[in-house]
């Protein structure tokens, strides 16, 4: 499973780190830090990694399979 | 392919006084008949269930928002120039001017002063013991978010009826819309007023728009639906989400003690409570082709409606839907809408009704009812209008 993360649509809501802590960050700046940028999220990541995908407000995540 | 006869048609009057004030039974009834149902008294194509909800909302190529999202063509030409009535490069533009000032990042500066002025709202609350809901809902949003978004002193006292009729004005042309249409269009004249006279608050947002204009970054005439775009949704919106959740803890008492319990509950309640009690009830969209959704074909200029408080009680996607339960993972509901035109202030509604639950949380030891609640009549916010209340004190 790989998700891409469209950063300009990000409005840093944090909806993704709540489901996902592992997967998604964000800094003291509100700025989102997606853990597996360029490779893919190891299994047992992947359900609390589909809920933030659903769970982002403004649709920056996809999962690209 | 299917012709429109094979779809379910619904006959009763969604947007009738009484369909308005108890409108569960007909999400419910809507959703056992199926996915896209014909509604024979609007002439739209309804959508219950959260699946379509949701990929219509995500397929904004393919459900435009820039035909209105209301249910009614005169609204639908008024809002034009709207973020909300926008799609594509003209939506990512306009929605970039402004919706920057309202992520959480840029809102964490206004956090200590939400706070303190929800304190403020919860103190005096607690002090009065008897109170109605809907009064301690509106004090926070309207002393924060006519400051942020620049609206002078003066002209504050219609805001909230301008507001409400403005929403109203999106459903279907009934005597509710007539009633409330002027109300609406004094909301247009007074911001274009705004605009012409350069009278928006220094530093505000508003401010921010007549800088674009001056820059040539948009079109004058842009400014004043712009400042509406931000003002009309902000307020009994707000006032519904935080007027439904104290309402949902007087109906639940055992889930309030689960909030005072832990607090660290406070932003899950408030997902929840914008699932259970959806502020808006919902908007339109139109099929930019012909398309299909959940096996029905739509022909192209099709409209369609996203009900979103409907999606958010669908037992297909949810357990025991009808059930208030702060525990519930309750993130991926639709009462803020999702995707492109996702609410833009959702941070600020999430921090205002959190600040509040919070301030309360900490003061009050139970919440009680001592009448019956009043639903306000409203084509598109769905909300209470007055709940009696006693606030038992920690
Ligand atoms: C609990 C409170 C709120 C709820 C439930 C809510 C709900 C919604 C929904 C459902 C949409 C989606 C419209 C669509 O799908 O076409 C939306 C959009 C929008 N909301 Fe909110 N809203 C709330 C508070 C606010 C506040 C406080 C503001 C401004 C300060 C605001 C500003 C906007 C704007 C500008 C849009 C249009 C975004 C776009 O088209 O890109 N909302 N809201
Ligand atoms: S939920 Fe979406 S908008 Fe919010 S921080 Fe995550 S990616 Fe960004």
């Amino acid at each position: 499973m790989k998700i891409s993360v469209d950063y300009p649509r990000c409005e840093g809501h944090g909806l993704c780190a709540d489901q996902a802590p592992d997967v998604f960050s964000l800094d003291d700046d509100a700025e989102l830090t997606y853990r597996f940028e360029g490779t893919v999220v190891p299994d047992e990541s992947r359900p609390a990694a589909r809920a933030a995908v659903n769970a982002c407000p403004v649709a920056a995540l996809r999962v690209l399979t | 392919m299917p012709l429109r006869t094979d779809i379910p048609v619904y006959r009763p009057d969604l947007y009738s006084a009484s369909a308005i004030r108890d409108t569960y039974p007909h999400y419910a009834a809507l959703r056992e008949l199926g996915p896209v149902v014909w509604l024979s008294k609007h002439k739209v194509y309804a959508l219950p269930r959260y699946a379509e909800c949701r990929q219509v909302l995500l397929d904004d190529d393919t459900f435009a928002s820039s035909g209105g999202v209301g249910l009614n063509p005169v609204a639908n030409r008024v809002g034009q120039g709207t973020t909300l009535f926008s799609d594509g490069e003209d939506h990512a533009r306009r929605r970039s001017l402004l919706a920057h000032r309202l992520t959480p990042r840029a809102l964490r500066t206004m956090k200590d002063t939400v706070d303190q002025q929800a304190a403020a709202v919860a103190e005096d609350a607690v002090a009065r013991r008897t109170v109605d809901a809907v009064e301690v809902a509106t004090a926070l949003p309207m002393s924060v978010v006519p400051d942020l978004v620049g609206w002078p002193q003066q002209g504050r006292e219609h805001l909230l009826r301008w507001a409400g009729a403005t929403f109203d004005a999106l459903g279907p042309l009934n005597c509710q819309a007539a009633r409330t249409l002027p109300a609406s269009l004094g909301m247009m004249r007074y911001a274009r007023a705004v605009v012409r006279d350069r009278s928006a608050l220094d530093g505000s947002m508003g401010h921010d728009l007549l800088l674009a204009a001056d820059e040539g970054r948009i079109m004058p005439a842009e400014c004043a639906t712009m400042m509406i775009d931000y003002l009309a949704p902000s307020l009994d919106t707000t006032i519904s989400a935080i007027s439904s959740a104290l309402y949902l803890f007087a109906l639940h008492p055992e889930q309030w003690r689960l909030l005072k319990a832990d607090p660290d509950l406070v932003p899950k309640a408030v997902n929840e409570v914008v699932r259970h009690q959806s502020p808006i009830r919902a908007f339109s969209r139109t099929a930019t082709r012909d398309t299909e959704l959940a096996g029905t074909a739509i022909p192209k200029g099709s409209r369609l409606l996203v009900l979103y408080g409907s999606a958010n009680r669908d037992p297909l996607e949810w357990d025991d839907p009808d059930t208030f339960d702060i525990r519930r993972d309750a993130a991926r509901q639709l009462g803020f809408g999702q995707g492109t035109h996702g609410c833009a202030g959702q941070g600020l509604a999430r921090m205002e009704t959190s600040a509040i639950l919070r301030a309360l949380v900490e003061r009050v030891d139970r919440i009680e009812t001592t009448g019956p609640p009043e639903w306000a009549l409203n084509n598109v916010i769905h909300r209470l209008e007055r709940l009696p209340l006693e606030l038992i004190p920690a």
